[in-house]
């Protein structure tokens, strides 16, 4: 009873106003954020997919014409540019909407009757410094057609049929294969690569969010009860010091657990917009193979399966336990690092040895492999209890599961030697007394001098 | 008339500085006790020992007949402590804290609901009550922190510098409000203050601390007479002074 009247009080504390409010702002940032991917992307995706070619001609020859008849027997649309002669980006200012062009000068097709090496201007225009606005399948689907209509007329002249030429153009037959761990599948490394890191990317970045707002918010709980000697009152009061320190715990667990349902939801309706623009990528990179291509991304999740990447509910339990250890860390860490502040202004810079806890890991782990670090690296690195949660995803993927269980027992072992000083702290009178702030030591130095004095 | 609160030979050394030194006391039922002494002289440290909040170094207190070195649980269901210059959570109504802290006192509802009547009328707040905290000035956070401090009729009630942030009239309400609960309800007192003469209006007994040394308690006519000086003040000066002699 007692408890819930403590607990009602924390939630009260931290479920405020302003923390819904920026909730909901979150959630709409990354619902903006997916919604204009998508829509950015499934321009690329359209553009891609028309089989458009733009073409500036400015040579009149037969060849020409009959090539682009060609081209629109084949089903192709053909947007005529006109550019001004000597200006190439005149057509950009004709149309707003086009991207890239190819330009035929005059005399193309006369250099391919004489069996020359004919040339042609590709021109592509920057739009801006984002990575989408430059993503487009570019002049290279232009470029292609024309090359292959070119390389045939030449095979006639020649005499070859144009199964030849294909053989001769392509005479290898590869199948990709991936091999993770002792498994393998038919499927090329990048599209699994790709795959994995959307995957890893999610969970520590929740994880980091997750971490730093669960501490401040407990930091800054703790600190201004002492600073507002609201916490001399209420431990003066019947109540345990166990049982104010669950309180305090307990609010900032499921406020985290909150949070972490938001920016869940949150971050899913995000990726969604970034994997289909990873789509666009790859179709229009592979034009000629767009529809092969396309295929073996739709079948990357069975290829995961195969190679035994895909997590089942048991690993993803096994993941939600090392997070929600990882918060009791934190979160018992942030008791302690509370209980050290004596002035609002400490308060602010108290989160920092956390954020240094989690950032170090989280940027190792993200760019290079732990194991593979020098032998003194790596001990420092397997240290900082937070590495393991980083870990832990992919030890689950790449079946390295005694390595997961050492982090995670390690990690335990660290939450009971945080907590137990966090309970001592707050069982014994050092709660009131320990302080790391030198100027507050000085001033009680100065007091016992004025009263020798 | 029996002992709320017996100290005995209380000691708190911190890391460098010995703030308590061998202090003892009594504090009869329905008395009012205050300790007064200079800035540093230990009056914060003695009071946190006594509220279970600080260990002390030697030495034991009991109050109500429970020790708070060994049963500083029972102690605190006896007292009620409010800190020097202490604030209340800012974001909750006058009306939800006091319900809150009641709350951590006793857990009948109805029981609950009596402390906060009674809070209402001693802390004369009125409709201010159903506002934040946050907006209070520094005297009214006073007057409600006082109210929830007796509104649980506890054996002690320890307030350290209770008038400090409170205007002359406000000052004289609360001494008389002090004065009130002790005579009529039996409450104990142990209060700490600089300011002599509300000290010599609202007490019972008096005992004056210097450097970590009790160095005299008693009634205050008795002190005076022993002093042989006009007011509390004077007394006070002199001890201290023959203190430094030393
Ligand atoms: N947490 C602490 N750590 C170290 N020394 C302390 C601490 N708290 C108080 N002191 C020292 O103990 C001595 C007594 O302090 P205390 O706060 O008890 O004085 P006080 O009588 O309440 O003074 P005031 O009238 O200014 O409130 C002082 O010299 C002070 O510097
Ligand atoms: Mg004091």
């Amino acid at each position: 009873m007692k408890f819930i009247n403590l607990l009602k009080k924390e939630l009260s504390e931290l479920i405020n106003k302003q923390m819904i409010l920026s909730l909901v702002f979150m959630l709409a940032i990354f619902f903006i954020m997916g919604n204009v991917m998508k829509s950015a992307t499934s321009e690329i995706v359209e553009e891609a997919s028309s089989n458009k070619l733009s073409i500036c001609n400015m040579d009149d020859s037969d060849f020409t014409k009959d090539m682009l008849e060609y081209f629109k027997s084949n089903g192709s649309k053909i947007d005529l540019i006109t550019a001004d002669e000597g200006d190439l980006a005149s057509a950009f200012n004709n149309k707003s909407k086009l991207k890239s062009y190819v330009v035929i000068p005059k005399g193309f097709g006369e250099a391919v009757e004489k069996g020359e090496k004919p040339e042609v201007l590709s021109v592509s225009k920057v739009k801006g410094a984002a990575a989408l606005s430059n993503m487009s399948s570019g002049p290279e689907g232009t470029l292609a057609s024309i090359t292959l209509y070119v390389s045939q007329k030449l095979a006639e002249q020649q005499g070859i049929t144009s199964d030849q030429l294909k053989t001769i153009e392509s005479p290898l037959t590869i199948t990709e294969h991936t091999v993770v761990a002792d498994k393998s599948a038919q499927i090329s490394m990048s599209s699994i690569v790709s795959k994995i890191m959307m995957q890893n990317m999610l969970l520590p970045i929740v994880v980091m969010v997750l971490i730093m707002m669960t501490s401040q918010s407990l930091i800054a709980s703790i600190s201004n009860e002492k600073i507002d000697k609201t916490l001399e009152t209420l431990l003066s009061t019947p109540v345990s010091r166990g049982s104010v320190i669950t309180a305090k715990m307990l609010a900032a667990a499921i406020v985290a657990l909150l949070n972490a349902a938001v920016m869940m939801i949150g971050f899913t309706s995000y990726t969604k917009g970034m994997m289909s623009s990873m789509t666009a990528d790859m179709t229009s990179s592979i034009t000629d193979s767009a529809t092969e291509s396309v295929n073996s991304l739709l079948s990357t999740g069975d290829a995961l399966k195969q190679l035994g990447l895909q997590l089942g509910a048991c690993d993803y339990l096994l993941v939600g336990i090392q997070l929600f250890i990882t918060i009791m860390i934190c979160l018992a860490l942030s008791i302690i690092l509370g209980a050290l502040v004596n002035d609002s202004k400490s308060a602010q810079t108290m989160i920092l040895p956390i954020v240094m806890l989690v950032m170090i890991p989280w940027m190792v782990t993200m760019f290079t492999d732990v194991s593979s670090l020098p032998t003194a690296a790596k001990a420092v690195i397997y240290a900082i209890p937070f590495t393991h949660t980083f870990t832990a995803m992919p030890n689950l993927m790449f079946g390295n599961t005694s390595v997961f269980w050492l982090g995670l027992g390690y990690q335990f072992v660290i939450f009971i030697v945080v907590m137990f000083f966090a309970l001592k702290l707050f069982t014994s009178d050092k709660i009131l007394t320990i302080s790391l702030n030198l100027g507050q030591k000085s001033r009680f130095k100065k007091s016992s001098k004025t009263n020798e004095d | 008339m029996a002992n709320v609160l017996e100290v005995k030979e209380l000691s708190k050394q911190y890391s460098k500085v010995l703030a308590a030194n061998k202090v003892s006391f009594e504090i009869g039922e329905g008395e009012i006790f205050a300790l007064i002494g200079p800035n540093g002289a230990g009056k914060t440290t003695t009071i946190r020992m006594i509220s279970t909040l600080l260990t002390p170094t030697s030495g034991d207190a009991i109050v109500a007949g429970h020790s708070i070195s060994k049963e500083p649980e029972k102690v605190r269901e006896c007292i009620t402590y409010l800190p020097d210059e202490a604030g209340a959570y800012k974001q909750m109504t006058g009306i939800k804290y006091l319900r809150f802290m009641a709350g951590l006192f006793v857990t009948d509802i109805e029981d609950i609901n009596k402390c906060v009547e009674r809070a209402k009328n001693i802390c004369g707040l009125g409709d201010r009550l159903n506002d934040k905290i946050g907006s209070y000035s520094r005297g009214m956070i006073r007057k409600l922190l006082l109210a929830r401090a007796v509104m649980t009729r506890p054996k002690l009630a320890i307030l350290d510098e209770p008038t400090s942030g409170l205007d002359v009239l406000n000052a004289i309400e609360i001494r008389k409000m002090i004065k009130k609960l002790a005579a009529e309800e039996g409450m104990s007192f142990l209060l700490s203050s600089h300011n002599m003469l509300e000290i010599e209006f609202v007490s019972d007994r008096v005992g004056i601390i210097s450097k970590g040394h009790l160095m005299v308690t008693g009634r205050t006519d008795e002190l005076k007479e022993r002093y042989n000086a006009p007011n509390l003040e004077d007394v006070f000066e002199r001890v201290v002074k023959e203190n430094e002699v030393h």
